[in-house]
């Protein structure tokens, strides 16, 4: 009886730690389309991207997907990328659209229709945890952003 | 005060910009940007000084923006119950990136708080803006809206650094009785709006962040035909000539606003010219529990002998102009996009102190 509550239990926690995204290899990643002309970004053009600035690769004018399917995915971002906080994020971003009505980026809070968006548009720029996208052909990966 | 053709004008414009905004919002390199800032205060002053104009009980700064490969459509409509205005209304061409020509209604570049937080009152850490800094329509002593062009420019400049450069060039303010009026959009222009031109150049440490370093220059032609004006400044003209410096500072938790202007008011030959000094400096820290405290002192020398400066102290019970300000406050960003604030203020007017303490809660929308 004792050891079929154990196998339960064990089942029940690799269930559970099935649908967490953290891991001990966890991989932050920069993703555009497939069909993108970018091959790179460095640090501050995704910096100046995320923080509603234009950038411009090719004649293409990129524009950033923010993806916050997890609370996590998008923490993890804007400290060692953007290196910002949320709410110092968010201020910033709001002051931008107030100077000179700039777009705000576009918020993803659901992991499908960010990819589906990213893999449709050959100007998207957006980031993802490498598990969830390095298997999609339709997805290109730019770079590793940041890893455990 | 608008009118009712005015008050329709802007809800239309704003209702077809909106529509536009819906039309194209799924097109392909379209995106588009609406931002509405609300804010509610209560003021209780000393002395049986009343509210001023800028400390509505309710307000709404409804920012909306379309930006389609290179051009740019923005507008900023600030609703108080006694004000609906047009703030600005800009049509812009961006050649590269972050440089951009804006053809319309703007903020002359030469406010170094204006230009930072505009009419939304939950982006600025205070609930009141610097005497030197007000608006026209709040008996402002520089004009702050120009009808023209302007052009914006951010170069990088170093390893990280960057070279900020704006110029505005247009129609300025006209001068009618106790207040400036810049052109409106869609309403009455009275008396005369002539060249107005300003400019600031910063410096940037870091081309993403949000600090910066600069100087400001303002010069405004303003011209009277108002008896009260002529009376009070014995001179049909007077051009101001404005000279600023300004620091912006920001290295989290702390932040430092600081600006100083020198305004030159030079007057017909039959008149006196004047000069006075007007600056600021806030200083804000932020603590845990998303709590921020900030105070202000606001300073200036030689305005109580000016005769520009007394013209715009309309003696109806509120405070037009103070020579030194104090204000202490605390912020509590207590939810996101939401923050409540109390700012307590000892002003010096021309002719007159008072204490005075402010609550106000700000939010945007979306």
């Amino acid at each position: 009886m004792k050891n079929k509550r154990a196998k339960w239990l064990l089942a029940l926690l690799f269930g559970v730690a099935a649908t967490l995204p953290a891991s001990a290899d966890e991989a932050l990643v920069l993703i555009v389309s497939a069909d993108s002309k970018v091959e790179q970004l460095d640090s501050l053009e995704v910096r100046k991207l995320f923080l509603g600035m234009t950038v411009a690769h090719n004649g293409d004018r990129l524009r950033p997907l923010l993806n916050e399917a997890e609370p996590r995915l998008k923490e993890v971002f804007l400290q060692n990328i953007v290196s910002m906080t949320d709410m110092t994020y968010d201020r910033r971003v709001l002051r931008l659209a107030l100077q000179g009505g700039r777009s705000l980026p576009v918020v993803y809070s659901d992991k499908s229709t960010l990819i589906n968006s990213v893999a449709a548009d050959p100007t998207a720029v957006s980031f993802a945890w490498a598990t969830d996208v390095q298997h999609d052909k339709r997805i290109k990966i730019l770079r590793v952003l940041w890893h455990d | 005060m608008p009118n009712s053709f005015s008050r329709i004008s802007n809800i239309v414009i704003l209702l077809a910009l909106c529509s536009v905004n819906s039309a194209f919002a799924d097109h392909e390199h379209m995106s588009n940007e609406l931002e509405v800032f609300l804010a509610a205060e209560a003021y209780h002053g000393s002395g049986h000084v009343h509210a001023a104009d800028d400390d509505s009980w309710v307000s709404a700064d409804v920012v909306f923006g379309l930006t389609q490969h290179q051009f740019r459509v923005f507008g900023e409509l600030y609703v108080t119950p006694s004000e609906r205005d047009l703030e600005r209304l800009q049509f812009g061409f961006e050649f590269v990136p972050e440089t951009v020509l804006w053809i319309g209604r703007f903020h002359q570049p030469a406010s170094a708080w204006n230009t930072e937080h505009h009419h939304g009152h939950y982006l600025q850490t205070a609930i009141t803006r610097p005497f030197i800094e007000r608006w026209e329509d709040e008996q402002g002593l520089i004009p702050q809206h120009i009808t023209g062009a302007l052009l914006e420019s951010r170069r990088p400049i170093g390893e990280d650094g960057a070279i900020q450069i704006s110029g505005g060039a247009g129609a300025g303010s006209s001068l009618t009785h106790e207040t400036m009026t810049p052109i409106d959009l869609i309403g009455d222009n009275p008396g005369r709006h002539r060249l107005s031109l300003t400019g600031r150049i910063a410096y940037l440490p870091e081309y993403v962040g949000t600090s910066s370093f600069g100087v400001l220059y303002g010069h405004d032609q303003i011209s009277t035909g108002s008896p009260f004006v002529l009376s009070a400044l014995n001179s049909r003209h007077a051009i101001l000539s404005v000279y600023g410096v300004y620091g912006d500072w920001n290295s989290e938790p702390w932040r430092i606003i600081a600006a100083n202007y020198y305004v030159d008011v030079a007057l017909d030959p039959t008149a006196r010219n004047e000069s006075f000094i007007s600056g600021y400096l806030q200083l804000e820290r932020q603590l845990p529990n998303d709590l921020t405290v900030f105070g202000r002192v606001e300073d200036s020398a030689r305005m109580q002998e000016s005769k520009y400066v007394a013209l715009f102290d309309d003696r109806n019970g509120d405070i037009d102009t103070a020579l030194r300000r104090q204000a202490l406050g605390l912020r509590w960003d207590y939810v996101k996009r939401q923050a409540l604030t109390i700012e307590l203020s000892h002003v010096v007017s021309l002719n007159r102190r008072s204490d005075e303490v402010r609550i106000q809660w700000s939010a945007v929308v979306p």
